[in-house]
């Protein structure tokens, strides 16, 4: 996959233990153009191997003269946002994916409800630039745990005025779901991104009142979770590959020199998924892609976040 | 008679089922379709608001049916015009998790489809069910003129007269199938018309 090279010209950190970095083409021309939404993927190579993580464009995507991403040190970070708080500094270079737009907002939709918790802002940043531009009816609906954890806000506020209506934790400020979603006209897409539970509890409130699966739209990218080392064989290339405990299938293929596909690596996109042909134990499926009914029948596997409880696993490639 | 072979365009079509997660439920049928709604009726029916609009034909009228089991939740209209008035209000008032059924004809269904999309429904947040004669409503390439009711696969254009071959290409926008002159090579030389949308 062919990288753009570029090179970090400011950091700045804009809340509590969240950076904010500023990426320049290594060749001082333009970025290649991004629609509101989209996330690029920054490799980060420390010193035993090379952390890959999936990040949110935050500016605006007609301004093409840089990118902008922010990176939360993850407390339990299994390197990637330690490196980047703490290796990458003002003129460091690196290799980004082009960007990739997994969360868009539907040019159908009649109004459109953003809601972020903490660190999913980031998405939206870049969203509620094309929405601004393109005269859209939409809210967007900021929860936080207290204000030094409100990254963005300041910005936010002199963008949006009464269109962001903020939820601040620390002031018992509940972001009300069934209120929110049981009053929006015909014709609404609801986003969201942030916190597992707040995702979860978004999208089961939307189901039970009937909002239609393609109204409601959620990113989410996750780090793949620490399991048990297990051996992977492949069978088209006829190589065995040891997944250690903190790395995930794909990472330790991709260590062993394998061409796997993958394109958000936070099992959200779909690209990676690979065919099981067997495996002597059970499948730990973390990804949001495949439905229940894949995940049950065993047959398919998402690299990125999943992985398995066994001794060994083999995959058709 | 093109038969046999999946088109992407041509619509599927399933009985409607009450979406019993919802917040209200809205119904509109014509005709013949109204036997599916009385059908519907006599289902477990969901615990929110239901209202059913309804325009009967000269073919088929289930009025009564329909006023004995959905009372005064039941809207009758003696013109389809005054039917899509009401459903247009009733969509410029309705919430996100309101349920859109439409059961008729081919062309009625892809009417309140449309009428629903102008608010931002997807078309596949509606369901339909064709419910009454498989007719196509057809239109011609060349005048652009929509003939409605044909039951044949090769069918006289109502616009221009052209003798137009019914295909299987079926526009959601239009409501409508796809039809070009058979003839345009041959002029006068048209095959018999077969009965295959009766």
């Amino acid at each position: 996959m062919s990288a753009l090279k570029v090179i970090v010209s400011a950091i700045e950190q804009v809340a509590d233990g969240i950076c904010h970095f500023t990426f320049a083409a290594a060749d001082g021309g333009e970025l290649p153009g991004f629609s509101g939404g989209s996330h690029v993927v920054v490799s980060m190579p420390a010193h035993n191997r090379t952390y890959r993580n999936a990040y949110s464009l935050l500016s605006s995507p007609a301004d093409r003269r840089n990118y902008q991403i922010a990176v939360r040190l993850q407390e339990q970070s299994r390197g990637g946002s330690r490196f980047m708080h703490e290796q990458v500094k003002v003129g460091s270079r690196l290799d980004i994916s082009w960007p990739v737009n997994l969360f868009p907002i539907s040019r159908v939709g009649h109004k459109h409800i953003l809601v972020a918790g903490g660190i999913g802002i980031t998405p939206f940043m870049s969203q509620v630039h094309e929405l601004l531009r393109t005269g859209a009816d939409f809210e967007l609906h900021y929860a936080f745990r207290s204000p030094q954890y409100a990254g963005f806000i300041d910005q936010l506020q002199q963008l949006l005025g009464k269109n962001l209506i903020c939820h601040d934790q620390s002031q018992r400020q509940v972001l009300d779901l069934q209120a929110l979603l049981s009053q929006q006209p015909l014709g609404t897409h609801v986003y969201v991104c942030g916190p597992a539970g707040m995702v979860d509890a978004l999208l089961s409130t939307a189901y039970e009142l009937g909002w239609p699966d393609a109204h409601v739209h959620h990113e989410e990218f996750l780090a793949p979770p620490i399991g048990e080392p297990f051996t992977l064989r492949l069978k088209q290339s006829g190589k065995s590959v040891e997944v250690g405990a903190e790395v995930s299938m794909l990472e330790a293929m991709e260590a062993a020199g394998v061409d796997a596909p993958y394109l958000c690596r936070g099992g959200a996109c779909g690209r990676c998924e690979l065919e099981v042909l067997a495996t002597d134990g059970v499948i730990e499926h973390h990804d949001h892609y495949l439905s229940d009914a894949e995940k049950g029948s065993g047959k398919k596997i998402m690299p990125c976040v999943s992985r398995a409880k066994c001794s060994f696993i083999e995959l058709n490639l | 008679m093109q038969h046999g072979y999946w088109i992407r365009s041509k619509p599927v079509y399933h009985s409607l089922s009450w979406q019993h997660r919802a917040q209200a439920h809205v119904l509109v049928a014509n005709g013949e379709a109204g036997r599916s709604i009385v059908r519907l009726l006599h289902q477990r029916l969901p615990d929110q608001p239901i209202t059913v609009l309804y325009h009967p034909t000269q073919e088929a009228d289930y009025s009564k049916s329909l006023v004995s089991l959905a009372g005064e939740n039941l809207h009758v209209f003696k013109r389809e015009s005054e039917l899509w008035h009401r459903f247009e209000q009733i969509l410029q008032q309705s919430v996100m998790g309101t349920r859109l059924y439409a059961a008729g004809n081919e062309y009625f269904l892809w009417q309140a489809t449309t009428l629903a999309a102008s608010h931002g429904v997807l078309s596949g947040d509606v369901m339909r069910e064709q419910a009454s004669s498989l007719a196509r409503s057809v239109y011609c390439v060349h005048c652009k003129t929509i003939s409605h009711r044909v039951t044949t696969n090769i069918a006289i254009c109502t616009g221009c007269q052209r003798h137009l071959l019914v295909r299987d290409h079926f526009s959601r926008r239009l409501g409508a199938y796809m039809g070009l002159m058979i003839d345009a090579e041959e002029p006068g030389n048209v095959p018999e018309a077969e009965e295959v949308y009766p």
